[in-house]
């Protein structure tokens, strides 16, 4: 008679199932009188005792919501109710009068003005040259 | 199973006495699974009895579409978790080997205990898992029930855990002619 095998994995289901029992456990005398005498101390929740609370987290959700929708239509009231209708600072009508005229052509001739000179400069070397030419000709 | 249903029923209800009936037939059984979570046997113990007391107080919110061994573990499970407190670091690192509870539980001549094994191998919850599917026989939804997994999560961590057993396993002298 052949002998059967044995799948690995049942081999060590099987040990670790003996391996559990021989774990050795008992209820001592002192603990069971304490676990008798806590479990006859309780008092059981009954299911009708949880039926009521059901339409609580409803009510809450609702209140809850509300509240909120209200906060937030009171704070976009006072939002608007308080928005500025007037300009934050007067303007001075009369800005000329306010703010100094900057003189343009000024600094224009300051800028311009050693060019100008050099252009003379070149026009008068241009007559004396032009005479001295004549001069030299006999006209 | 009718005569379970009864007894939940009737604690239902609000029979003490049924309820202790109930917890008669589950509190051994958590309590082995308590003392691989736990830090010491008062621990262990501690956590059983808020456990049942839970259960109790809370049976109206019981499902009957779950086992109730289910119910009661995922109960445990939290509670000891609770008491670890949020930093939630691993069993492991709480246990010293005077006052380990499954080392306590566990006799001399069987100190090649898988579990012992398993328990430095795995982290908390694979460790767990494990420990549903070999020790209680629970299918893979109602470990991920107890768990709060998601059952694609308790499958694959179900085959590591035991891959990582079994190279453990074919590492340490085969004992496997006991079971042959």
């Amino acid at each position: 008679m052949s002998r059967t095998k044995v799948k690995p994995m049942d081999k060590l289901a099987k040990r670790l199932r003996d391996d559990a029992a021989r774990i050795d456990v008992n209820i001592s005398d002192e603990l069971d009188r304490r676990l008798e005498a806590s479990l006859l101390a309780v008092t059981p929740e009954m299911a009708d005792q949880r039926s009521v609370t059901p339409a609580r987290p409803l009510m809450f959700w609702w209140a809850s919501t509300m509240t909120g929708v209200a906060a937030a239509v009171a704070v976009i009231a006072i939002m608007n109710w308080q928005a500025p209708q007037q300009p934050a600072a007067d303007v001075p009508l009369n800005i000329i009068a306010v703010v100094p005229e900057i003189d343009l052509k000024a600094e224009a001739a300051v800028l311009t003005n050693p060019l100008q000179e050099e252009l003379d400069n070149l026009e008068s070397d241009l007559k004396k040259a032009e005479e001295k030419v004549r001069r030299d000709i006999g006209l | 199973m009718t005569d379970e249903l009864q007894l939940i029923a009737a604690a239902k209800a609000g029979s003490a006495d049924a309820f202790c009936d109930l917890a008669r037939r589950y509190r051994e059984r958590l309590l082995r699974f308590l003392l691989t979570r736990c830090a010491n046997y008062a621990d262990a113990e501690d956590v059983l009895q808020d456990s049942l007391i839970s259960a109790f107080r809370y049976l109206h919110s019981y499902d009957p579409r779950w086992r109730f061994s289910t119910w009661l573990y995922r109960i445990a499970i939290r509670n000891a978790a609770k008491l670890r407190g949020p930093d939630l670091v691993e069993v492991g690192e709480l246990r010293d080997e005077e006052n380990d509870p499954l080392l306590q539980c566990i006799a001399d001549s069987e100190t090649e205990n898988l579990w012992l094994n398993a328990r430095q191998l795995l982290n908390d919850d694979v460790f767990a898992a494990m420990w549903l599917r070999y020790a209680e026989d629970m299918s893979v939804n109602d470990i991920s029930k107890a768990l709060d997994r998601s059952a694609s999560w308790t499958k694959v961590n179900l085959m590591r855990g035991r891959r990582t057993l079994e190279s453990n396993l074919s590492d340490v002298p085969d004992q496997s002619e006991a079971y042959g």
